[in-house]
C-alpha cells in the first residue's frame, strides 16, 4: 500500500501499475509518477511543459 | 521481436501499446528517455538490438531529437525523425500538405507583430493564432477584433519564447462544430472518430466529446495524401469539414494537422476496432521489413 507523498492519503492503487504510469491522487487531486510498481513507489509527477502533446 | 518504447510518462495509450505487445510474446524494452545518454555513434544499451523503437515521448523536442539519434544507430524508428520535424512544427506541416495539393486552411507566417498585424487584417475577423510547437489546443487564439490581435501579439512578442515570435496565423475555418481524427499508418485509416464541442477547439484534450465517424473516399484519398506529404508512418490526421449538403453529409475537408506521436485511447473508446491491435499489426509488419532476408 502507497501513500500520496502530497496529502498523507492511502491511495488506491490498480493491480497492472506500469512504471511511468501517472495516477491522480483522489483525495487531493495531485498527479503522481509511479517510480517503481512492486512494491508501489510514488511521487509529485512533472509539471506540465508547453511542448508537450501529439 | 523486440520493440523498445521511447516515453517519459506512460498514458493510457502508452499503457495499451504495451500490454498488446506482450500479450503477443514480444519482447519490450520501456526506455525512460529522461535516464538516456545520447552518444554520437554507440546506440545506449536499451535501444541497441531492438528491431524497432516507437517514439512515444510526450515532449516534442524529446521526440525531435531522440528519433534522429535512434535513426543514427541504425535502429528502425516509428515515426522518422523526418517525420517528426515536419509533424512537430505547424509551419512546416501547412507547407508539406499545401506544398502535395492537399487542402488545408490558408495560413501565413510573419515575423513581427506589424506584419501579423497586416495578416490578420487582410484575413479578416475572426481568424486563429497558434503557436508553431504545441498541441491539445494550448495557447491558440481566436481574434475577433483589431484591439484583440494587437494585444495578443504585443503578449507573444513581449512574455513568449523565440518561438512564439514566430507568428502563425490561419483563416478560420467555419466548421459545424466538429473535427475528425483519423489514425492512420502509412495513410492507411485504421479507425476516425469526430470531435465535437461548442467552443471552437474541439480537441478531445479540451474535452469534446468523441463519436465514431465513417470516412467517404474523398476523407480517405485525403488522409493517404496527406499522410505521403509528411512522409508516412503511424500518424493522426485532423480535417475539418468545409460544408455539409443537403443531407448532413460532408460537402469537402480541409486537413489542419497531421500528428506524429498520436493519441488514440479517445478514439479506442469511440470506435469498435481494436486500436492498439491494428497498431501492432502494422508495427509487426515493420520490425519484419527491415530484417535483412
Amino acid at each position: 500500500m502507497a501513500e500520496c507523498v502530497e496529502c498523507g492519503a492511502e491511495l488506491d492503487l490498480h493491480d497492472d501499475l506500469e512504471v511511468g504510469e501517472i495516477v491522480d491522487c483522489s483525495t487531493c487531486g495531485t498527479e503522481l509518477e509511479v517510480l517503481e510498481a512492486n512494491p508501489p513507489v510514488l511521487d509529485r509527477a512533472p509539471e506540465l511543459e508547453e511542448d508537450w502533446g501529439e | 521481436m523486440r520493440f523498445g518504447l521511447l516515453y517519459s510518462r506512460i498514458r493510457r495509450d502508452e499503457k495499451l501499446l504495451l500490454n498488446e505487445i506482450r500479450d503477443r510474446g514480444h519482447e519490450v524494452s520501456k526506455i525512460d528517455v529522461r535516464k538516456q545518454r545520447f552518444g554520437m555513434t554507440e546506440a545506449p544499451e536499451d535501444i541497441a538490438g531492438c528491431d524497432l523503437v516507437l517514439d512515444r515521448c510526450l515532449a516534442t523536442s524529446r521526440s525531435k531529437y531522440i528519433t534522429e539519434f535512434v535513426d543514427a544507430y541504425d535502429v528502425p524508428v516509428v515515426n522518422d525523425p523526418d517525420v517528426a520535424a515536419v509533424c512537430a512544427d505547424k509551419a512546416k506541416n501547412s507547407l508539406a500538405l499545401a506544398n502535395a495539393g492537399v487542402p488545408t486552411p490558408e495560413t501565413e507566417v510573419t515575423f513581427t507583430k506589424e506584419a501579423a498585424l497586416e495578416t490578420i487584417e487582410d484575413f479578416g475577423y475572426p481568424c486563429v493564432l497558434k503557436p508553431v510547437i504545441g498541441s491539445w489546443g494550448r495557447l491558440m487564439a481566436k481574434i475577433d477584433s483589431r484591439s484583440a490581435a494587437e494585444a495578443i501579439l504585443e503578449h507573444k512578442e513581449t512574455l513568449g519564447h523565440y518561438e512564439h515570435k514566430v507568428f502563425y496565423i490561419q483563416e478560420f475555418v467555419e466548421k459545424p462544430g466538429r473535427d475528425i481524427r483519423v489514425l492512420a499508418t502509412d495513410g492507411e485509416p485504421v479507425a476516425a472518430m469526430v470531435r465535437s464541442s461548442e467552443h471552437w477547439l474541439t480537441n478531445a484534450a479540451k474535452g469534446a466529446t468523441t463519436e465514431a465517424f465513417e470516412l467517404d473516399e474523398e476523407a480517405e484519398r485525403l488522409v493517404e495524401e496527406a499522410s505521403d506529404a509528411v512522409g508516412g508512418g503511424l500518424l493522426g490526421v485532423d480535417l475539418m469539414e468545409t460544408g455539409v449538403d443537403e443531407e448532413g453529409d460532408p460537402s469537402g475537408y480541409t486537413v489542419h494537422e497531421v500528428n506524429h506521436t498520436v493519441e488514440f485511447k479517445a478514439l479506442n473508446d469511440a470506435v469498435d476496432i481494436d486500436v492498439p491491435a491494428v497498431v501492432v499489426d502494422w508495427l509487426e509488419s515493420k520490425a519484419e521489413a527491415e530484417v535483412p532476408a
